[in-house]
């Protein structure tokens, strides 16, 4: 583990370096040709001493707010939480340790998302409580259907 | 003389005795076996090291199903090994305090010996050895209840993380427990004298046993007293220390041997006072003490065997000893400094004249002093030298009073869980400082962690455990990259 060399210097300048080196020229494209891929994977990908996941959700914010597809960010950053701390996708059940697990990806999620998405996604949260999706479902980018009518895209 | 006629009452005495000594010996392993009564290197198979380590491959097949991610697997296993190493030692100083404890309370209760004729004088001796078992049961359960809430963690350097908050409680037992067996080795010799020489001079023993307990109070305060630096200190001064109070054993047993005038009497005490010393450290250089000189062993030093750590033709320590020891300080959970006197302690390389400096290469290596060690101690927890960065409270301050309402109290509380950082990390995850470089959105990192740990609470439909708070941020901190290595508060 890192001695918080990530916090080191202009990270923001470090991460577009590191971007670019790996022949992308935005966060979003680098970050969508590893697509269901966890942020703490991408943020090591880029840079294991020093680039943090939350960097990486940094920037992918901003270019989401440019190019107005905030949703379609949101929605991918569940997708991420989703393939890591449910690889087998949406429990059958929900016992104690799986109830924990998704409490903690929805948690999670709420904590990652802008201000003006935050009641729009505990409302997708309780939704996915309370009509859950079919036993396995493991959205593979922002585009999977069940989680676009969970949460349209708004912005045109 | 016929062979029916009733022996004499002197004879039965003696029998009595006889048996007395065996009941005394029985409780020293068998010679050979190196298997030591109150401080064992070597591992005992405990129940709960077998249910710990169920738990924590079913852990592990569990997360076995996780996304690959590389260079999580090693880091798992290490972690998974030094988790188990931690799980034995406690386990080792576990049986060895409670073996200790079942002596103590055996000489309290000693009617002939300590508890005999002046209670008052001797009983506070062996009350002080059981007040010194009471903070090594304490610091042994902490450091329980941390490796049990370790092995709930899914992060590997969580887990790890976790171990080494523990580390220092295990390390003062450990080093505790070696300096008690010590000085029940004293009191089970004063117990001896009492009972069986009541020529001796109690005025004498007192003095003594006063002494002794002055010569030891101090490691064994530093080593209670759950300050890191001077356990780590008293852990490091111990084998000089064990040493002296062994010269102090010799001469006592001479001096008591040399006072007797019945012949069969002082005879019977002295084969007593044979089997005392057997059950601490203590023994292995009591024999070259009382024996002729034998400078032949003197200039035997140690060697790393196949077998373990070997002096001259002995096994000292066990090869899963120092394997044991070494996933513990590659893991940072217990320092070399301490490691290297428990094995100059239990190789008897106690006293002055022997005392070397340092181990042989050869076994230091093999406990894991390699050069990723010796750089993981300068930025873990001893820092020596250095002036250490800034500690930050991993759990916000702020909410004291809600973590405390989820178990974060006493030796576990949020004080317990600081980072050390420098100023710039701190205030760019914190977002204060060039906002530019630093602002975070949506928020600080304590708006961050509260919003999703009252947010997983809501959603989970209870009240969060430890361990489920310890893994959410778990998340977190490496989501920003900061360093699992938890430094007490200040």
């Amino acid at each position: 583990m890192s001695e918080g060399g990530a916090w080191q210097g202009n990270w923001m300048t470090r991460l577009y370096e590191r971007v670019r080196e790996r022949g992308f020229d935005s966060l979003t494209a680098f970050a969508e040709a590893r697509p269901a891929v966890s942020l703490h994977a991408l943020a090591d990908e880029l840079g294991e001493d020093d680039v943090a996941g939350v960097q990486v959700l940094r920037g992918l914010l901003t270019e989401a707010e440019r190019r107005k597809q905030v949703t379609r960010f949101v929605r991918d950053v569940l997708v991420r939480l989703l393939s890591q701390h449910l690889p087998d996708g949406w429990p059958a059940v929900l016992d104690d340790p799986s109830r924990f697990t998704v409490a903690q990806v929805l948690a999670m999620w709420a904590s990652f998302t802008p201000a003006s998405h935050e009641k729009r996604v505990d409302q997708a949260g309780d939704t996915l409580l309370a009509s859950p999706p079919p036993p396995g479902w493991r959205p593979l980018g922002p585009d999977d259907e069940f989680l676009r009518t969970l949460l349209p895209d708004e912005e045109v | 003389m016929t062979p029916m006629r009733p022996r004499p009452r002197w004879a039965v005495l003696l029998l009595a005795l006889a048996l007395l000594s065996t009941s005394c010996a029985s409780w020293t392993p068998p010679p050979g076996r190196g298997k030591n009564l109150r401080y064992s290197p070597r591992e005992e198979e405990t129940p709960s090291l077998v249910l710990e380590a169920g738990t924590s491959q079913r852990q592990h097949r569990r997360q076995g199903a996780r996304e690959a991610v590389t260079a999580v697997e090693p880091a798992r296993q290490e972690a998974l090994a030094a988790h188990l190493a931690f799980v034995r030692a406690l386990g080792d100083v576990t049986t060895s305090t409670r073996l200790m404890s079942g002596e103590l309370s055996r000489l309290e209760a000693s009617k002939r010996g300590i508890a005999g004729h002046y209670p008052e004088l001797f009983v506070p001796f062996v009350q002080y050895g059981t007040q010194q078992l009471r903070w090594m049961d304490a610091e042994l359960a902490a450091a329980t209840r941390l490796s049990a809430l370790a092995s709930e963690m899914e992060d590997p350097d969580m887990q790890r993380a976790l171990l080494r908050l523990g580390g220092p409680r295990l390390q003062s037992a450990m080093m505790g427990a070696m300096l008690l067996a010590v000085w029940l080795d004293f009191l089970t010799l004063a117990d001896v004298v009492l009972a069986q020489h009541p020529s001796y001079s109690v005025e004498r023993l007192l003095v003594q046993l006063e002494r002794l307990r002055t010569m030891l109070g101090p490691a064994m305060t530093a080593l209670a007293s759950g300050e890191p630096g001077q356990a780590e200190a008293a852990a490091a001064d111990l084998p000089a220390l064990i040493g002296h109070l062994t010269g102090e054993f010799a001469a006592t047993r001479k001096r008591v041997l040399e006072s007797g005038e019945n012949l069969q009497k002082i005879l019977l005490v002295k084969d007593l006072l044979e089997s005392v010393a057997l059950g601490s450290a203590m023994k292995m250089v009591l024999p070259r003490m009382l024996g002729p000189a034998t400078s032949a062993t003197l200039g035997v030093g140690l060697v790393m065997g196949s077998n373990g750590v070997m002096m001259g033709t002995r096994m000292v320590v066990s090869a899963e000893w120092v394997e044991m020891m070494r996933q513990l300080v590659r893991a940072g959970v217990i320092s070399l400094p301490a490691v290297s006197a428990a094995v100059r302690i239990h190789a008897g390389q106690v006293m002055m004249a022997e005392a070397y400096d340092e181990l042989p290469r050869g076994v230091r290596e093999a406990l894991g002093d390699g050069p990723e060690v010796r750089a993981m101690r300068v930025t873990g927890r001893a820092g020596a030298g250095m002036a250490d960065p800034p500690r930050h409270h991993v759990l916000p301050q702020e909410f004291r009073e809600w973590f405390e309402k989820r178990g974060f109290t006493g030796d576990m509380s949020i004080d317990q869980f600081c980072v050390e950082m420098e100023l710039a990390s701190h205030q760019a995850i914190h977002g204060g400082g060039d906002w530019r470089l630093g602002r975070m959105w949506p928020g600080e990192w304590n708006q961050m962690i509260m919003k999703a740990l009252q947010r997983a609470e809501t959603r989970a439909g209870h009240t969060l455990t430890q361990s489920e708070i310890l893994k959410l941020v778990a998340e977190y901190m490496r989501l920003y990259k900061i360093p699992m290595n938890f430094v007490p508060g200040r």
